[in-house]
């Protein structure tokens, strides 16, 4: 049963993996392309970029993959095998974490935790620079959307739209 | 929620977030930095520490961290109704698009425009992140401590490449010996 096996392995991959979508990749290259041949090399990178250009989280990337191999009932079965985990396990995670964040270990744990979070968000950051900043209108846009960001109330949709508009006309 | 604020409807978080989900392109960064701009700062129904507590919580659970941290915002807000209405509202517009373009996939010729735009979004992220960091930054290392442990966040991640998972873990630990003992 074709719907039940895409729900069941991405169900799976999304239950045991931690970090996201292309922590996942690798795990779904392994099922879709290498054990089930469902999908060609090519159909699986095109997966990738298409995840890639729509908004939202790389994982509707599977979408397209649900629907390669069964149509609209295998996008919709797909995406459900995805989301489903998160919404049992992050669901059960955050109940009982609200339920015991006033004391002290859990308080005194999570002191640790959010401002390492910072530091690591100030780490991508660097990182995404060196990838997307190589070049100076590149650069241009970083910074012009770091100051409309930082010192005006600008909705970030309008910041994507222009950079958007710009990248059409200087890449 | 901040003290004082009417917490959303269901219909409000709902729709929020399927427009965080149908214009935050440019990846999982570029939605983090609308739920701090459109949660934290422009409606207040959070403030800097319940995000980033979301954000921790998301990475260190199963599945994709942001739709985690979308759980995480709504279970907080409204219960488990309220967690379903994020993960719905992020990601229905991106499903549906993804559908969209697998119906034309045979025919694509608009790759290399689409490709454009989004090198000068990317572009744009990085800018949006910076800021959001600097902002967070400001209310998340208020003691010498915190500062320390922020910029051991940035050190260990940035040269060293450990996991995340790993480091959460330890800031975890390192917390509580820190403040967990008194």
């Amino acid at each position: 049963m074709l719907l039940a096996q895409l729900f069941g392995i991405l169900f799976l991959v999304n239950a045991f993996t931690i970090g996201g979508g292309y922590v996942m990749l690798p795990l779904l290259h392994d099922f879709f392309v290498t054990k089930y041949h469902w999908l060609t090399n090519q159909e699986f990178l095109d997966a990738v970029a298409i995840g890639q250009i729509s908004p939202g989280p790389l994982t509707t990337m599977n979408a397209f993959i649900g629907f390669k191999v069964a149509g609209l009932a295998g996008a919709a079965a797909a995406a459900i095998g995805s989301y489903l985990p998160s919404l049992l396990i992050a669901t059960f995670v955050t109940k009982h974490y609200l339920a015991f964040k006033d004391s002290r270990v859990v308080a005194a744990v999570f002191n640790g935790i959010k401002p390492v979070v910072v530091g690591m968000l100030a780490a991508v950051a660097l990182q995404l620079g060196g990838t997307s900043a190589a070049s100076l209108p590149a650069l241009a846009i970083v910074a012009g959307s770091f100051l409309l960001m930082f010192f005006t109330a600008v909705d970030p949709t309008f910041v994507i739209l222009g950079a958007g508009i710009a990248g059409a006309f200087l890449f | 929620m901040v003290e004082g604020r009417k917490p959303p409807s269901l219909r409000q978080l709902f729709l929020l977030f399927l427009k965080m989900g149908a214009l935050a392109f440019g990846g999982v960064y570029s939605m983090l930095t609308f739920f701090q701009r459109e949660l934290v700062e422009k409606r207040r129904w959070l403030d800097h520490d319940a995000f980033a507590e979301g954000v921790a919580i998301g990475q260190i659970t199963p599945g994709p961290p942001i739709v985690n941290t979308g759980i995480y915002i709504g279970y907080r807000l409204k219960g488990l109704r309220g967690a379903l209405a994020t993960t719905a509202g992020q990601v229905l517009p991106g499903l549906l698009m993804v559908i969209l373009l697998a119906y034309g996939y045979a025919q694509w010729k608009t790759i290399p425009l689409l490709t454009a735009v989004l090198k000068g979004v990317g572009a744009a992220v990085v800018g949006l992140l910076a800021s959001m960091v600097v902002k967070m930054g400001r209310t998340q290392t208020r003691t010498a401590a915190a500062a320390a442990f922020a910029v051991a966040g940035f050190l260990l991640l940035h040269f060293l490449k450990v996991n995340p998972i790993v480091l959460i873990l330890l800031a975890g630990t390192a917390g509580w010996f820190l403040y967990g003992r008194a």
